[in-house]
């Protein structure tokens, strides 16, 4: 026979090992098959080979699972991430990737690890382009890339791994769908096609009619109350104007009916057979036509009771402040620069989408979910369902990625309303389509900033002018307007300072939390201007900073005078500007170096506390051949034709443009207005046994939580036990988010462990009869120096701490970029990286380098390539990594990062908060190098290259642009002078 | 993704029977290679054949990459990255394994064939989301999305109203620069048609990609051995380093003697509504001097043509760039003739 119809017989298959007989579905991919098996460890990024997180070895070759049909692998050997190690033994590469602790949230690690370990070791020496199907969205790849090169830096002692780790690399870590569940029942979602419209009617009897599904739920059967999506201590910090489905429709892609059904496909089928009515009514898609006059009102809802700000005029909330007299500021001022500044729509893309699970069990309800939040979404799912908290447990498992996109209940609220209305498990994981359409993005602003200064340097005035775009919902508007409007400014010493702003519906896909709160896009703003400013007065941008920015002692001024719980902890701002200035020094002299000189970049390893550049690394690339580092912009398919920097025959850079810049940013160690936490900690045998509330998403608060537990206890990190993100577990945490891991959750356990010690050492005393301060508690137990009173023997002792979150401190980061630009091409290269951070004491230095690391690709990704693209009618354009631009391994540098030695005296241990605020400078100082090496300030980012090259283009035609007066404002008008 | 069937061929003959037994709605049955393509587009519900069927199994007979006298044999079932890393094809046609080496990922040149690769659909957005309902591709007579839409990465040359999608492959290019044969098998027998002739131009009927008859197979291309396909080389343009489809590229195959350029080759990606050869353009180098202000004049009679969309004006000037440096980069090459 010539073929065999191979459809619906059970197959043979060779899973890790293991012979299986099984029958895959008509249709199925061998990544739901290989789950389906157990194989928890295939992750799914994307469904469509463009993430990398389902990586399987098929005879030894690695594969993208997602696209291969599951009856491919018949008769093939299939090794998942979970069959690699054997015998106990790690695979070599995995146990470097637990090194390296290369990783973060982990969700992509399976898939790299699979695709590094099929590489020949002279493919490993230089993975960038091998690894490119391979997406990370935490770690910025530095970790990655020296785990797969295996040059991995020596661990320093407070260099901890972190908990899970091993589970992490060997496949076995459970993250948020890692679950097998009894008679599971899967939920799709039917989403508007419109942006703004009213549902007249909907037909659900030809989907109810599909075999297998239990229910199709619609507004009808959704609670009426609005609520916000946003998760925050408390809930009246938000505005409530979200149904769980809603017969109104506010932007293409809102939820307008879930099906409930046996199998996924039966929900799919019956989802497209549900007939919607719709009314469709006018929308409004710029924030500022939205508050004009006579503009649709997207939300008609008494402001008193959904706290809107000012729902006729679409404004979800405003801030209005400052202090002194701006006009007279300005008045006095010898220099001026007024731009307006704009940020897009940026996704969080963390690798795991939005997902979860629920079911009841002995009366009560529990959700698995994927949230930064558990007890803010326990209380919230209680609250809307009218139901006793004590009746509701939410938990998680490993979190894929938060980055503040997990601060908010997107999916829980459905899942629920499935299980309570049919009694069954059901299930809800977003397709990465959904995650661009259904979820949140960052806040779009447009920031109008002016600012004045003497000729001295000296500020005499700042003005903000701030749109934000919050689409369709209000979701953190209130608080990420809040933010923006602070530190960004509050960093500058400066008697005159006026800020309004406002936070507007749109019928778009709605903002949300986002690392950075809204910082970032003023950041970008108000760093570019004051570089801008400081170029009008020809003074050193780093020179204009030290004029210019808060000291301890000075007050922290933004919207009001205060008083405020902000206090300075500690100062390192000085150190960090220092730092990077000397970096950026030694790189200047690439500009005006004569032809083939080699860039100074290569530095004594002891120089800093970062690894020395392996010789493949971007940087040791352009040591090696002063030729740009494959870095950003459109790049080149055929290596070694790069022009070089320096390059012979085309005057002193050849072709390419160098420039340097430079921004700071400040951010509170901790949000406003409340956040708590608290942390148990028992002695369990030999082991202490740590409760704390907070997930571990990648931000690294699992390893500091041991970390400081270990320390305060006397004892090594491995004798500690945690468990954690269990709303059943531990008493009210208000969750991860706003940096506070380790500076509020670290603190409770700091608290508890520290109560612990006493209390043992108490209790010791008592026993040996000695006084207690005489007793010291180690490892071995309780001493007095003669005698020792073993652990065990005090078992049951238990302790408790807690922390609220005030007073706050202030923590710094100062980002330099040396960049070339192409002058022909727009072409952009990033040749050098270095972050500077003002963290307080760094528990782990390690951990802590790879947030900033990761932090800065994020936004570096956001700054040159990432945007969610809208098109005229509200819908998302780009809904896929195919055209959403991830950075992959080969698109970032490595970027140098440096410590400021400080001590916090508010935070635990002396450390101060690290994980969003890295990315807050980075686009500004893209922007103030761009504008270093072409003249040209860029006023909206992405500054994709053809942007960047169609600017150049225009104002080529200008003769003096290189001046140091050139008008910035003038570019407004020719932004996007190629389309977007 | 739609449930549907799946069938294993083991030969060329049963693949073709497979086919024709099913063949009472050609759409409902479709050949399953690496399955990058159409399992991406079965699950975004772009198409929706019941019946697959799968021609790994022909790997054994069309999946070598071998020298037949002086002809470069490429077996439509080898893998991307066989062909991208064969040593022949490095030495005799850098142009090849390197438009092979810059497409995709990793992963996906394992599990790619170069007979799919060469029919693989465009990455219009809106042709890849059945949700718009205006694609005549997807849909023939329902109009263009793209048109007035978001086409940025839209093509500048070949596209009339009916769509102005363009051609994503990078090996095409190669292919059709180097003049290279395809062997096809269908139900009525073998052929060979000039790879320049596999692929429509969209006009009237943008749905219709290639001249393959119904139930035909792509078996093998042949490129046969030129002096300039040693000199050759792939440039490819893309808006982030890496993993990136081309904004324009350019594959270029030259001549050189005494540094007069005997024969050009000029295959443009990125830019065009198909495989895309630039023949005015290869004119103007014919018996010159290759200085950069001839190859910018190539440049400019390679986009005499082109018509801009609303986003992509700047692909006409980045296409010209990129024929320079492609065409200077080549010139500049040390080339073994041996
Ligand atoms: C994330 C991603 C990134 C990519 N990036 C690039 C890139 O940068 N550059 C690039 O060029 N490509 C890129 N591709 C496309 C990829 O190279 C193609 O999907 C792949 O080459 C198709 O080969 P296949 O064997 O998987 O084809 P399949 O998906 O199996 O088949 C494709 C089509 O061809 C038909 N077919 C296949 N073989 C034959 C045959 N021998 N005879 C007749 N009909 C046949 C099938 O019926 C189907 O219609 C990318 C794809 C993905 C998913
Ligand atoms: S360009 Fe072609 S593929 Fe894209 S929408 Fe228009 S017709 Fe469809
Ligand atoms: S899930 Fe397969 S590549 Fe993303
Ligand atoms: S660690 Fe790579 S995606 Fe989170």
């Amino acid at each position: 026979m010539s073929f065999q119809p191979t459809s619906f017989q059970p197959a043979t298959f060779r899973i890790d090992g293991e012979t299986i007989d099984a029958t895959p579905r008509p249709g199925q991919c061998l990544r739901t098959f290989l789950r389906e098996q157990g194989r928890f460890g295939v992750k799914k990024g994307c469904d469509s080979g463009d993430c990398g997180a389902c990586t399987v070895h098929l005879d030894g070759r690695p594969v993208h699972a997602c696209l291969l049909p599951a009856h491919r692998a018949e008769g093939r050997e299939v090794t998942t991430i979970e069959g690699l190690s054997c015998c106990g033994r790690l695979h070599p590469v995995q146990q470097r990737f637990l090194d390296a602790q290369a990783f973060q949230c982990g969700f992509c690690t399976p898939g790299m690890v699979m695709t590094a370990a099929a590489l020949d070791p002279a493919q490993r020496a230089r993975p960038d382009r091998l690894l490119k199907g391979n997406l990370c969205r935490c770690t910025g790849y530095r970790a990655i890339r020296e785990a797969v090169q295996g040059e991995i830096p020596a661990a320093g002692s407070r260099d901890v791994q972190a908990p899970g780790g091993r589970g992490v690399v060997d496949g076995t870590a459970r993250f948020t769908m890692d679950v097998a569940v009894e008679r599971l029942s899967h939920i799709k979602v039917l989403q508007s096609p419109h942006a703004s419209a009213r549902i007249r009617r909907i037909d659900v009897a030809a989907a109810m009619a599909v075999p297998g599904v239990l229910a199709v739920l619609t507004h009808r059967d959704a609670p009426a109350a609005c609520f916000s999506t946003a998760r925050h201590e408390n809930p009246l910090d938000d505005v409530d104007d979200t149904r769980v489905l809603d017969p109104v429709i506010r932007f293409a892609g809102q939820r307008v009916a879930a099906v409930v059904a046996e199998t996924e496909a039966a929900a799919e089928r019956a989802r497209d057979l549900i007939a919607v009515d719709y009314e469709i009514l006018p929308a409004v898609f710029d924030p500022e036509a939205a508050m004009a006059p006579g503009a649709p009102v997207i939300h008609d809802k008494p402001a008193a009771v959904s706290r809107i700000a000012d729902p006729a005029r679409n404004v979800a909330a405003e801030v209005h402040g400052g202090v002194g007299d701006v006009a007279a500021g300005f008045a006095e001022a010898d220099a001026i620069h007024e731009g307006v500044y704009e940020s897009q729509r940026v996704s969080h893309a963390q690798l795991e989408t939005h997902g979860a699970v629920g079911w009841i069990r002995n009366g009560r309800l529990v959700i698995r979910t994927s949230s930064q939040t558990p007890f803010l979404t326990r209380d919230a799912l209680a609250r809307l369902y009218d139901l006793p908290p004590e009746r509701v447990r939410v938990v998680c498992g490993r979190v894929g990625g938060g980055f503040g996109g997990k601060q908010e209940m997107l999916v829980e609220d459905l899942v629920a309303l499935a299980v309570l209305r049919t009694g069954r498990p059901a299930k809800l994981e977003l397709t990465r389509a959904e995650q661009f359409t259904m979820t949140t993005t960052r806040h779009p602003m447009k920031v109008r900033v002016k600012v004045g200064a003497k000729a001295d340097g000296a500020l005499t005035a700042i003005e903000m002018r701030i749109v934000a775009d919050t689409g369709a919902y209000g979701n953190h508007a209130p608080g990420v307007l809040f933010h923006a409007a602070g530190e960004a400014v509050a960093l500058y010493r400066c008697p005159n300072k006026k800020i309004d702003g406002w936070a507007v519906y749109t019928n778009q896909v709605p903002s949300g939390a986002f690392r950075g709160y809204g910082l970032s896009q003023t950041g970008f703003a108000v760093e570019s201007a004051m570089d801008e400013l400081a170029r009008r007065l020809g003074m050193d941008p780093f020179a204009f900073r030290r004029r210019n920015v808060v000291v301890p002692g000075d007050p922290m001024v933004s919207l009001d005078a205060g008083p405020h719980d902000v206090e300075f902890g500690s100062y390192g701002l000085d150190q960090c500007l220092d730092r990077v200035e000397r970096a950026l020094a030694e790189d200047h002299r690439i500009g005006g170096a004569p032809a083939g000189r080699r860039p100074p970049v290569a530095r004594a390893a002891g120089e800093r506390p970062g690894p020395a550049p392996s010789g493949a690394a971007p940087v040791g690339e352009a040591s090696a051949g002063a030729t740009p580092p494959a870095v950003g912009g459109p790049g080149e398919g055929v290596s070694g034709e790069r022009p070089a920097v320096g390059g012979a025959g085309e005057g002193a850079a050849g072709d390419w443009l160098v420039g340097r810049g430079m921004a700071v940013g400040m951010i509170d160690t901790i949000p406003p207005r409340g956040h708590v936490a608290h942390s148990r900690i028992a002695l369990d045998g030999e082991h202490y046994l740590l409760t704390v509330g907070t997930a571990e998403f990648g931000a690294g608060t699992s390893t500091v939580h041991v970390q400081i537990a270990a320390q305060a206890l006397g004892v090594s990190p491995d004798r500690i036990r945690l468990q954690q993100s269990d709303t059943d577990l531990g008493a009210h945490d208000t969750g991860a988010f706003g940096s506070t891991g380790t500076v509020v959750a670290g603190q409770a356990t700091l608290r508890a462990a520290q109560a612990l010690a006493d209390a043992l050492r108490r209790a010791a005393a008592e026993r040996l009869g000695a006084a207690v301060e005489e007793c010291v508690l180690g490892a071995g137990g309780v001493t007095d120096g003669r005698r020792t009173v073993r652990l065990s023997t005090l078992a049951g002792v238990s302790a408790e701490g807690r922390a609220d979150g005030t007073p706050r401190s202030v923590a710094f980061n100062v980002q330099g970029f040396v960049v070339a630009v192409h002058r022909r091409y727009g072409t952009l290269k990033i040749l050098r990286s270095v972050h500077a951070a003002d963290a307080g004491f760094v528990v782990n230095p390690r951990q802590c380098r790879g947030q900033i690391e990761g932090g800065v690709a994020q936004a570096i990704g956001a700054a040159l390539w990432e945007e969610v693209r809208l098109d005229g009618e509200g819908r998302v354009e780009t809904p896929a990594f195919r055209g959403y631009r991830l950075p992959a391994m080969g698109d970032l540098p490595v970027t140098e990062v440096h410590f400021a030695r400080t001590h916090d005296r508010l935070g635990p241990l002396g450390a101060k908060s690290m994980s969003e605020s890295p990315f807050n400078p980075v686009a500004a100082a893209l922007a103030s190098a761009i504008r270093d090496a072409t003249g040209l300030r860029m006023t909206a980012t992405p500054f994709l290259a053809d942007r960047i090259h169609a600017a150049m283009r225009a104002r080529a035609a200008e003769p003096d642009f290189t001046q140091p007066d050139f008008r910035t404002e003038e570019t407004d008008r020719e932004r996007h002078p190629a389309g977007s | 993704m739609r449930p549907f069937q799946y069938l294993k061929a083991t030969n060329v003959a049963g693949a073709l029977r497979a086919g024709r037994d099913a063949s009472d709605d050609p759409s409902a049955t479709a050949y399953l290679a690496g399955g990058t393509t159409l399992l991406d587009l079965m699950k975004l519900d772009v198409i929706g054949p019941t019946r697959l069927i799968d021609l790994r199994a022909l790997a054994s007979e069309h999946g070598t990459i071998r020298v037949d006298g002086d002809a470069l044999r490429l077996g439509a079932f080898a893998s991307m990255a066989a062909a991208a890393d064969h040593p022949d094809v490095r030495e005799r046609a850098p142009v090849i394994a390197q438009s092979l080496s810059l497409a995709a990922s990793a992963q996906l040149r394992n599990m790619a064939t170069l007979g799919g690769n060469v029919l693989q659909r465009t990455r219009c957005a809106y042709f890849r989301d059945p949700s718009w309902a205006a694609c005549n591709k997807r849909r023939p007579g329902s109009g263009c999305a793209a048109v007035g839409g978001a086409n940025r990465q839209h093509a500048v040359l070949g596209a009339g109203a009916d769509c102005i999608a363009a051609y994503p492959g990078d090996f095409a290019q190669a292919l059709i620069a180097l003049d290279a044969t395809v062997r096809l098998v269908g139900p009525e027998g073998a052929r060979s048609i000039a790879f320049s002739d596999l692929h429509r131009d969209p006009k009237g009927a943008p749905h219709l990609e290639t001249t393959l008859k119904p139930g035909e197979i792509v078996t093998e291309f042949v490129v046969p051995a030129a002096r300039w396909a040693r000199r050759s080389l792939y440039l490819k343009i893309r808006d982030r380093q890496s993993y990136e489809f081309a904004v324009t590229s350019a594959a270029v195959a030259l001549d050189i003697e005494d540094g007069v350029v005997g024969e050009a080759r000029i295959a443009l990606g990125g830019v065009a509504t198909r495989p895309w050869r630039a023949t005015t353009a290869e004119e103007t180098l014919r018996g010159a001097v290759l200085t950069e202000a001839r190859a910018a004049e190539a440049g400019r009679a390679a986009f005499a043509g082109a018509v801009a969309q609303s986003h992509n004006a700047f692909k006409i000037e980045l296409g010209r760039r990129t024929i320079v440096r492609a065409l200077l980069a080549a010139a500049a090459m040390e080339v073994d003739h041996g």
